[in-house]
C-alpha cells in the first residue's frame, strides 16, 4: 500500500512546488519592477527631505558654481555653524521642492530674478529685516531698486550673467556672432548642438533671433518662434542645462547655449572654448539670495548674506567660481584681468540690447507651456 | 467506559489563539498592509485626484474636477510619446530575450558544473553599480570620439553617431535589463527537466524538435515573467532615455518629469499622465498573473 501512496504523492508534489516557483517568479518580477520604478527617482531627486531639523546647521539650496568647500569653511570657522549645501539645476525644481513640502528644509536659497516675481506672489519668502543686513551699500547701484523684488525687500542680489553661445572653436564651422548662426549653419551643426532645458531662456533666445522680445505677449510672436524652434529642433543634440563639458571639449559637440556662469569658467580652462553674447542682445539674469518664508535657522541666514555681502569674501570667491558680483565693492578688489573680462563683465553697448525675463501674463504663460512641452516631446 | 473529561483540559497556545483566527492573518500582513496603504494605495489615490483637476498649477487656484487633462493626452504629439515608449519597452524587451536566452540556456545546461555560480555572479555584477553611473558609461562608448567609433575604426568599418539617438536608448536598455532576463530565464531552465529531451532524442526528434516542443514550453512561464518584468521596466525607465537619448527619445517618464520638475509644472497633465503608465503597468502585472495561472489550470 505504500508504494502507490509515494508514487501519487511524489509527482503532485512537484507540481505544487513547478506552481510556487512561478507564484515566485510573477512575485518577485512586480517587487523589482516596482522597485526599478523608484529606484530612478531617488538617482535624480537630489537633496533628502531635510524635515526642517533646526540642529544649528546652515542648509542651503543653491546652483551649482556658487559655493564650494572654502566658502563653506571659511563661514564655519567664523560662525560656528556648521554648513550643509544642496545642489538645484533650475528654478522651477528649487520651487516644486519648496512647494512639495520641503519649505522647511532650507534656510537660503539662490532664485533667479523671475522666480523672485513668483515666489513673492505665492507667499514664499521672508521678508528681509533690513536691520539685520550689513554691507548693503556694497551693492551696484543698478541692483538697489530691481523690478523684481522692489527696493529688495525680500531678496539679496548676488550675481549676475548673460545667457549666449559657448563653442569648441575647433569644432565648430565658424565663429558665432549671433543666434542665427544656429539656424544658419543647421546642417553643418546637425545634433553638434544644445540648447539650455530652460523654457524660457530657449524659447526666449528664439523669439530674440527673430527681433522679438525675451517677454514677448504677443500670441503670434510666440506661435512663429515654436515654429522655428521646431524647425531647428532635429539638428538639436539635447536640451540641457549641465552636462555638455565634456562633449564640448571632445568636440563631439560644437555650441552649447550656456548660462556665463557655466561658460566662463570653461573657457579660462581651455583655450578653445569661446563665450558669446550674441550680437542682437541676449537674456540678463540676477540671482539672488533669499530667506523661504518657513525657514528654520533665520539669524544663520541673515549671518550668510551679511558674509557674503562683505567685499573681502566675496571677491575671494569670484576669483574662484567666476561669477559676476553685484557687489561693486567686492568688484573693485578683483584683479584687472577679471575686472575687464568682457565675457563676465559685458560692454553697456551688449548690455543696452539685452534684457531680463520677467514674468508674462497668464496666457501667455500657458502658450509658453504648451508649445516647449511639444517641441521637447516632437 | 468513558474517560471522565479531566478538570483543567490542557490549553495550548495555538488552542488560545483559536477563537480569534483572525488575529493571526493580520499580525502577519498588517505591517505590510499599512505600509502599502499608507505610501502606495494613498499617494496613488492623490495623483487620482490632482489629474482630475484640469490646468492645475501649485499655489494657483483650480477651476474645479474636469476631464481636460485626460483629453490632453489624445493630442497626436503625447500618443507619438507613449507610442515611443511603448516601443522601447517592446524592442529592448525583444533584444533581451534574444541575447538573453542563449546565454541562460548555456549558463543553465551546459556551463562547466563547477564555475555556474561564479559565471552567474559575474553577470550579474553590473547591477552593484548605480544605473545611473552605467548609463554615464555608455556616454562615453557612444558619443563620436567614444570608444565605440575607435573600436570600429580598428576593424575598418565606418564610423556611428548614435549618442542621442533613439539606437542609443536601445543599446542602453537592453544593456541595463538584461541581466534580470538572464537571471529569471536561468531559474526557469535550471528547472528543466532533461530525461525528457533524452527521451525526444531516443525517439528520433531532431535537436531543433525537442527545442521547439520540450524546452520552450517548459520554460514558457519563465520566458513570460522575465520579459513582462523587462517590459515594464523599460517602459517606464527614465535614467536610459534622458542620458543617452538626448532630444530624440521623450518618453512618458520624462514627460511625466516635466510635468513637476520641469518649466510647465502642469501637476494635473502629469498626474494624468502618470496614471496611464500606472495603468499599464498594473494591466502587464495582470497578464502576468493571470497567464501563470492559466497553465496551472492546464498542468492540473
Amino acid at each position: 500500500m505504500p508504494v502507490p501512496g509515494t508514487r501519487l504523492q511524489t509527482p503532485s508534489f512537484s507540481r505544487r512546488s513547478a506552481v510556487s516557483r512561478r507564484r515566485f517568479l510573477q512575485g518577485s518580477a512586480a517587487v523589482v519592477a516596482s522597485l526599478a520604478a523608484t529606484n530612478c527617482r531617488q538617482n535624480l531627486a537630489g537633496p533628502p527631505a531635510g524635515g526642517g531639523a533646526n540642529d544649528g546647521t546652515l542648509r542651503i539650496y543653491t546652483w551649482a558654481n556658487y559655493t564650494d568647500d572654502g566658502l563653506a569653511q571659511a563661514f564655519t570657522e567664523r560662525t560656528g555653524i556648521p554648513v550643509v549645501i544642496d545642489i538645484y539645476d533650475s528654478n522651477e525644481v528649487m520651487l516644486t521642492r519648496l512647494q512639495a513640502g520641503g519649505g522647511d528644509a532650507y534656510s537660503i536659497i539662490y532664485p533667479s530674478d523671475y522666480m523672485v516675481s513668483e515666489m513673492l506672489e505665492l507667499d514664499l519668502l521672508t521678508e528681509l529685516d533690513q536691520s539685520l543686513l550689513t554691507g548693503l551699500e556694497n551693492l551696484r547701484a543698478q541692483w538697489s531698486n530691481p523690478a523684481y523684488d522692489p527696493n529688495n525687500a525680500h531678496s539679496i542680489p548676488f550675481c549676475w550673467g548673460t545667457t549666449g553661445l559657448l563653442y569648441n572653436r575647433e569644432a565648430s564651422p565658424g565663429e558665432p556672432i549671433d543666434w542665427n548662426f544656429l539656424w544658419d549653419n543647421q546642417a553643418k551643426l546637425s545634433r553638434r548642438i544644445t540648447m539650455l532645458d530652460d523654457m524660457r531662456e530657449t524659447l526666449g533666445a528664439t523669439l530674440k533671433s527673430m527681433g522679438y522680445s525675451y517677454n514677448s505677449n504677443n500670441p503670434a510672436e510666440i506661435e512663429a518662434a515654436y515654429n522655428r524652434l521646431l524647425e531647428l529642433r532635429p539638428h538639436i543634440a539635447a536640451f540641457k542645462t549641465t552636462g555638455f563639458e565634456n562633449e564640448l571639449l571632445s568636440g563631439d559637440l560644437s555650441v552649447s547655449m550656456a548660462y556665463s556662469s557655466d561658460a566662463i569658467a570653461l573657457t579660462l580652462e581651455d583655450d578653445r572654448m569661446q563665450y558669446i553674447i550674441p550680437a542682437s542682445g541676449a537674456s540678463l539674469w540676477t540671482d539672488t539670495l533669499a530667506i523661504p518664508a518657513t525657514a528654520p535657522n533665520v539669524d544663520a541666514a541673515y549671518q550668510w548674506i551679511n558674509f557674503l555681502l562683505e567685499p573681502e569674501v566675496a571677491s575671494a570667491a569670484v576669483e574662484r567660481l567666476f561669477f559676476a558680483t553685484a557687489n561693486q565693492a567686492a568688484f573693485d578688489l578683483l584683479p584687472a584681468d577679471i575686472q575687464n573680462n568682457a565675457d563676465l563683465y559685458p560692454s553697456d553697448e551688449i548690455l543696452a540690447k539685452s534684457e531680463g525675463i520677467v514674468a508674462v501674463d497668464t496666457a501667455s504663460t500657458d502658450l509658453f507651456d504648451q508649445f516647449w512641452t511639444e517641441v521637447t516631446s516632437a | 467506559m468513558t474517560p471522565a473529561p479531566s478538570p483543567t483540559p490542557a490549553v495550548t497556545w495555538t488552542d488560545r489563539l483559536a477563537p480569534r483566527r483572525w488575529l493571526g492573518p493580520v499580525t502577519l500582513l498588517g505591517p505590510a498592509g499599512v505600509w502599502l496603504l499608507v505610501l502606495l494605495v494613498l499617494p496613488t489615490l492623490l495623483i487620482l485626484e490632482i489629474s482630475l483637476v484640469p490646468g492645475l498649477r501649485l499655489g494657483q487656484p483650480s477651476g474645479g474636477y474636469g476631464l481636460g487633462n485626460y483629453l490632453q493626452i489624445l493630442q497626436p504629439v503625447y500618443l507619438r510619446v507613449i507610442g515611443r515608449s511603448v516601443a522601447f519597452a517592446v524592442g529592448s524587451t525583444a533584444l533581451c530575450l534574444l541575447l538573453g536566452f542563449p546565454v541562460a540556456y548555456w549558463l543553465a545546461l551546459m556551463s562547466p558544473q563547477r564555475w555556474r555560480n561564479l559565471l552567474l555572479v559575474a553577470f550579474i555584477l553590473p547591477l552593484w553599480t548605480s544605473s545611473l553611473l552605467r548609463a554615464y558609461a555608455w556616454t562615453t562608448i557612444l558619443r563620436p570620439s567614444g570608444v565605440l567609433n575607435a573600436m570600429l575604426a580598428a576593424i575598418g568599418l565606418p564610423a556611428q553617431n548614435w549618442l542621442n539617438t533613439p539606437t542609443a536608448v536601445f543599446i542602453g536598455l537592453t544593456y541595463s535589463f538584461l541581466p534580470y532576463m538572464v537571471l529569471i530565464l536561468y531559474a526557469s531552465l535550471e528547472k528543466l527537466d532533461t530525461r525528457l529531451l533524452e527521451a525526444a532524442a531516443d525517439l528520433g526528434a531532431t535537436p531543433r524538435q525537442s527545442f521547439w516542443k520540450i524546452t520552450v514550453p517548459q520554460t514558457l512561464p519563465g520566458i513570460a515573467a522575465a520579459s513582462l518584468l523587462v517590459f515594464i521596466s523599460t517602459l517606464s525607465d527614465f535614467v536610459v532615455p534622458t542620458l543617452l537619448g538626448g532630444a530624440s527619445s521623450m518618453n512618458i517618464s520624462r514627460l511625466i518629469y516635466n510635468q513637476f520638475l520641469g518649466p510647465t509644472r502642469a501637476w494635473g497633465f502629469g498626474s494624468a499622465l502618470s496614471m496611464v503608465l500606472i495603468l499599464a503597468v498594473s494591466l502587464a502585472i495582470a497578464l502576468l498573473i493571470r497567464y501563470g495561472d492559466r497553465n496551472t489550470i492546464t498542468e492540473a
